[in-house]
């Protein structure tokens, strides 16, 4: 478990019966046929942090981009100071001291540290009516370093590290006088020392009376900072109670809605021949020195905090980008891989974790999407044969792809059954090496037990397979080792019988105490 | 909330850093280009680097020049206008119509300025609201408007343009011709605006990263709208100028100058992508085709190469910019 | 689910039923404007015009279906024209000359490929480029002469009838619009087009050859402007830098008024059809009531900014 030098930071400040910030009565949001939240009622008290949990998918963003006004409940109410409200943009939300904290920076690139602070807000101006720059690169630095770090404020956002860019987003939301901050998974790429400043800032926060919502996946932070605890299970309230009244036993329960031993599938196998390996497999500024081994049914699971570069390696061997140093070998002969297609065509397979952006072509149909990587093996002189159906109808019957016929575009599924299409597309190809990258992120429950048998056949079948995750249990419960990335470097490597939570923390995060990433801590005259 | 005072480190200036900070910025390997044209040029032909030949290089490029400086900011917004072509002949149009009737500065600039910003407006309603790629509402526009000024011309020139009128194209003002001194203020007008004005900064914003800018809650519309619109008053003024230098208007007038506004943002070193780029790029981008097409003709080549000159350049400039952006290793 | 399938189906069934209504509403004001119009010998005449148009079409297309776009195609078509006259002034045979001519055009178009996939650039600014390159070469090359003695076959591509009443350039472009249509909706080929043009980031990732595919694509649309520069020579019977000036307007308005989407991702060659025949009919019937040409162009102006907005307008009701 996590060290916490503060425990509980918001509880005392805490009044239980002050009116809420804001109150979200009975939502509802639907889209298209996918209802997201169903029902729900959330609130927020003054100088409480409020942790909202749940699986992926559950509903968390959708409901808090509801407070932000970037969604319109389609049911139900907000209420902001007691008072029915409706926002039409983040900027109403903004104007009415609800700030957000989104799970995807939303930062400009090209822009300094200081304009990223003060894009859409007001700056600060000389007598002559231009901007007054000094002072906002002296507030920039002020908020920055109230944050705990000390950054080049001239230099632009690109040149950062993701923890960096990532407290630019919390300054940029705390620029405004907030009385409400929603904090969506900020810990997902900060180290230990990074997430203790986050929980002080945190506490600086609730002690002045602003409300915190806290949504994150990592259950012992949740205890450790939060006042109260709401749950929600597939777009359903489950249940808000105190911190202090529920245990990380119980709470999984509530999340997951079955006891985690029955939503994993793990059969015994015995792992064979190596069918990956990669020494040394380096790419500037992502990773580098990448050793990696994986045997035929063998499942290795790759683990690491958000932007470590475990989805960059797995790119790399699927030549999507290319390495700049070390070798890649398959059943021992070294290959050199310039492309998906040859990739492919060495028997590697890639399931991505942007499923929507990377895995589907969404308008397509089922059949058509099913069939993508495969087009060069089944056509006829450069001509779809007309088996493509049935090769289709096989591998969406295989992975029991419900919610339309084959004919249907992918767009009209649920995520669980989207993330079915992927595999079977990938599964089509008929693949010796399989890349899962986060495999069941954002998916219901039903559909995740259902993946985890499938990767277990799989494993049986005799197929290598790289498990990328994010969540622990997934990556305990289904490796037969594990191995650990951290900043683009392999960190640890665990047996399934050695492997556990806090090892594997551990080296993902770099154990205690490391330094704060260092600011460049120059200046130059300019800051364009 | 309490501030936590951190101590600022010593801050070092003025080492090293200035020098790399200024080879990154955008307008970069234009001066330098520009530069090495100019000596080359000079070593090649004697009349080159006399005052009076530079001088008509920039007298050249005024009306581009000008163009340019507004058209940058459609393309900093992360949008494009191919219609300034032929706006600038609709702009010429009007205002020639009116100054061979009243004469005088005032109201054939206010005429030029009115019609280039009702046109402007066209493109940033079907730009916004109408929400159609801004490539096909200006290239239609491109067409549409020629088409406009051969119906209101039909077909014939307007000349006599009186002396009043084209003050801007032929005077001077403290040994500065007109044009040239109409090209430095706006330019200067322009990196006040972009540098100080809200408006000119969450051009950058919207040009580099449009979702953001909208979860940040900025007017995204107004922004792009009043760039276009910009772009329409600039060539009101730039059609001024042009007035004054030809003394006559003809029914293609303007034609092609779209082109060589497009090309001198991006020559320059605005990224045609949006969102990175300054006010220096566009003017260094206008002179220097300004210097190449002097350069050319005192060197002995045809004017019949202009457009292959410009388009050589175009494609050059940009692929320079993905070179530069691979060499210092961008990998976004 | 199949009851919402069925009415997409029939939506899609209505672009090209509207396209055709329009159409026939278009040959009827026609006709009315002027007794020439609906004439047997006036509409296979047409056909000569808007076959070079039709054959830029069919390239435009798919090339509109990734999500690119090709502004270069009308410089090219001079650059052809030029290549075509230029080297058969100089002595070369002519079926040699117009061999010439199509190799060129189809190096200018690889020459655009190549420059979108190996630097990863947005089409529209290549073929801007290329778009004056092209021309500035087809005027220098030609110093801004023209060439038109050709020998007297020559005629047959561009002026040819058939039967003394079909004109033979339209053989050429039925045939080419079978045979894009194929390859569109029956080929793999095809089917990566569509998956480029909807997602090209898991076009990628799915092992779709996306550079090659646009390789082809833009080196397939020199090989038409090729043959419709070809054409268009020998129907006009001279060579010269100003060939084609232009026509990119026609041929990106036809393709997006047949209903291709100018953000990528949907269009067909049906569509494209109609939007060619609907356009070469405006053209025809404008100057048949005796419309001055400064007025086509206006109107072709127009024309594409209503298709654009009604086409984005209906697909965002769609959605």
């Amino acid at each position: 478990m996590r060290p916490s030098d503060e425990p509980g930071t918001g509880r005392a400040a805490t009044a239980a019966e002050a009116p809420p910030v804001f109150r979200l009565r009975d939502v509802t949001k639907r889209f298209g046929g996918v209802t997201a939240v169903e029902g729900v009622g959330f609130d927020l008290r003054p100088g409480e942090v409020h942790a909202l949990v749940g699986e992926n998918g559950a509903g968390k963003s959708t409901l808090m981009k509801m407070v932000h006004g970037l969604y319109a409940p389609d049911e139900g109410t907000l209420e902001v100071g007691g008072e029915a409200t409706e926002f039409s943009s983040p900027r109403d939300a903004e104007a009415a001291g609800i700030a957000m904290i989104p799970q995807e920076l939303d930062l400009f690139p090209e822009l300094s540290v200081t304009e990223n602070l003060f894009v859409g807000r007001h700056r600060p101006r000389t007598r002559w009516g231009t901007l007054d720059r000094a002072a906002m690169r002296g507030k920039a630095r002020e908020r920055l370093g109230s944050l705990g770090v000390d950054l080049d404020v001239t230099a632009s956002v690109k040149g950062l590290s993701a923890a960096n860019q990532q407290i630019v987003a919390i300054a940029r939301a705390l620029v405004g006088e907030a009385r409400a901050v929603v904090m969506d998974e900020p810990t997902a790429s900060l180290t230990e020392r990074e997430v203790r400043q986050l929980f002080r800032i945190i506490s600086d926060l609730t002690s002045g009376g602003v409300g915190v919502v806290y949504i994150s996946h990592r259950l012992e932070e949740v205890f450790t900072i939060s006042d109260r605890i709401t749950v929600l299970r597939d777009g359903h309230h489950i249940t808000t109670a105190p911190a202090a009244d529920l245990d990380a036993e119980e709470l999984v329960r509530l999340m997951v809605g079955r006891p985690l031993n029955e939503l994993f599938t793990r059969s015994p196998h015995s792992p064979g021949e190596v069918a990956l390996e990669v020494r040394g497999l380096g790419r500037a500024g992502e990773f580098e020195e990448v050793d990696l081994v994986v045997r035929r049914s063998e499942i290795v699971g790759l683990s690491g905090l958000v932007g470590a570069g475990r989805s960059e390696v797995a790119q790399a061997i699927f030549g999507i980008r290319s390495p700049e140093s070390g070798e890649i070998r398959i059943d021992g002969e070294v290959v050199r891989i310039k492309s998906p297609q040859a990739a492919m065509e060495k028997g590697i397979f890639y399931v991505p974790e942007e499923r929507r952006s990377q895995g589907l072509i969404l308008p397509f149909s089922i059949k058509n999407n099913i069939t993508l990587s495969i087009l060069d093996r089944i056509a006829r002189f450069g001509f779809v044969p007309r088996t493509e159906r049935q090769t289709a109808d096989r591998f969406a019957k295989g992975l029991s792809i419900r919610g339309g016929s084959v004919s249907d575009p992918v767009s009209r599924l649920s995520g669980g059954n989207q993330q079915k299409v992927v595999l079977a597309k990938s599964l089509a190809r008929e693949p010796s090496i399989l890349l899962l990258d986060e495999p069941t992120r954002g998916i219901d429950v039903g559909a995740k037990s259902e993946i985890y048998r499938l990767i277990d056949d799989l494993a049986k079948e005799g197929k290598a397979i790289l498990l990328i995750s994010s969540e622990l249990e997934e990556v305990l419960s289904m490796s037969d080792r594990v191995v650990v990335m951290r900043e683009g470097r392999i960190t640890g490597e665990f047996g399934r019988n050695e492997a556990d939570q806090e090892r594997v923390m551990t080296a993902a995060t770099g154990g205690r105490d490391r330094p704060a990433p260092a600011g460049r801590g120059e200046e130059a005259p300019e800051d364009e | 909330m309490s501030e936590v005072q951190t101590p600022t480190p010593a801050q070092s200036g003025a080492n090293g850093t200035v020098l790399s900070r200024w080879l990154v910025r955008p307008e970069a390997p234009a001066l330098v280009f520009l530069a090495v044209l100019l000596v080359a040029f000079s070593l090649s032909s004697d009349e080159f680097l006399s005052g009076s030949n530079l001088e008509s290089i920039l007298v050249s490029v005024a009306v581009l020049g000008t163009i340019a400086l507004a058209v940058n900011q459609v393309i900093l917004c992360g949008e494009i206008d191919i219609s300034t072509g032929s706006m600038m002949g609709l702009c010429a149009v009007a205002a020639g119509a009116v100054a061979t009737s009243t004469g005088g500065l005032i109201l054939p600039l206010l005429t030029g300025v009115a019609v280039g910003a009702l046109a402007g407006a066209a493109n940033g309603l079907l730009v916004t609201l109408g929400r159609i790629p801004s490539i096909i509402v200006t290239l239609g526009m491109l067409y549409a408007l020629r088409g406009v000024i051969l119906l209101v011309t039909g077909g014939t020139w307007i000349t006599g343009i009186p002396d009043g009128t084209r003050v801007l194209g032929t005077g001077s003002v403290l040994g500065i011709e007109y044009p040239v001194f109409v090209l430095l203020i706006l330019f200067v007008v322009m990196e006040m605006v972009s540098r100080h004005s809200t408006w000119g900064r969450n051009v950058f914003a919207v040009g580099g990263n449009r979702r953001a800018s909208r979860l940040a809650g900025l007017p995204i519309d107004r922004v792009r709208f009043l760039s276009f619109v910009l772009v329409g008053v600039f060539v009101g003024i730039a059609s001024i100028i042009y007035l004054g230098r030809a003394g006559s208007v003809q029914t293609n007038t303007g034609t092609g100058l779209e082109l060589q506004v497009v090309a001198a943002v991006v020559i320059g070193g605005t990224s045609i992508s949006g969102g990175r780029g300054s006010t220096l790029a566009a003017l260094t981008g206008a002179v220097l085709i300004g210097v190449i097409l002097n350069g050319l003709i005192l060197v002995g080549v045809p004017g019949i190469w202009q457009d292959a000159v410009l388009g050589a350049l175009i494609l050059l400039a940009v692929t320079t910019d993905v070179l530069r952006r691979r060499l210092l290793g961008d990998k976004s | 689910m199949s009851a919402a399938t069925a009415a997409l189906r029939r939506l899609k069934l209505s672009r090209e039923v509207v396209l055709l209504g329009v159409l026939i509403v278009l040959m009827v004001v026609m006709s009315l404007l002027s007794p020439l119009f609906l004439t047997v010998g006036n509409l296979l005449n047409t056909s000569r015009f808007f076959v070079e148009v039709g054959l830029m079409a069919l390239g435009m297309t798919l090339i509109i279906i990734t999500g690119g776009i090709d502004l270069s195609v009308g410089s090219n078509v001079a650059l052809v024209s030029v290549a075509v006259g230029f080297s058969y002034a100089a002595g070369l045979p002519l079926p040699l000359a117009i061999l010439f001519g199509l190799v060129v055009g189809l190096a200018a178009g690889l020459f655009n490929g190549l420059f979108i996939t190996l630097l990863d650039l947005h089409p529209l600014v290549v073929t801007l480029g290329t778009f004056a390159l092209f021309q500035g070469l087809a005027y220098g090359l030609s110093k801004a002469e023209a060439v038109s003695d050709f020998p007297p076959w020559f005629a047959y591509f561009g002026q040819a009838y058939f039967l003394n009443v079909v004109p033979g350039q339209l053989f050429i472009f039925i045939l080419a619009v079978v045979v894009v249509w194929l390859i569109l909706s029956r080929t793999r080929f095809g089917r990566y087009v569509y998956a480029i043009g909807n997602n090209e980031e898991a076009a990628h990732f799915s092992g779709v050859p996306v550079r090659r595919v646009k390789l082809a694509l833009y080196s397939g649309i020199g090989l038409l402007v090729g043959m419709a520069a070809v054409i268009y020579t020998s129907r006009v019977y001279t060579a010269r830098g100003d060939s084609g000036l232009g026509l990119e307007l026609d041929v990106i308005s036809a393709v997006v008024l047949g209903g291709a989407s100018i953000y990528g991702g949907s269009g067909t060659i049906g569509g494209t059809v109609l939007g060619v025949l609907i356009i070469a009919t405006l053209r025809n019937g404008l100057v048949l009531a005796g419309v001055p040409s400064t007025w086509q162009v206006f109107v072709l102006g127009v024309l594409l900014l209503v298709a654009v907005f009604l086409n984005e307008f209906f697909r965002r009701r769609e959605e």
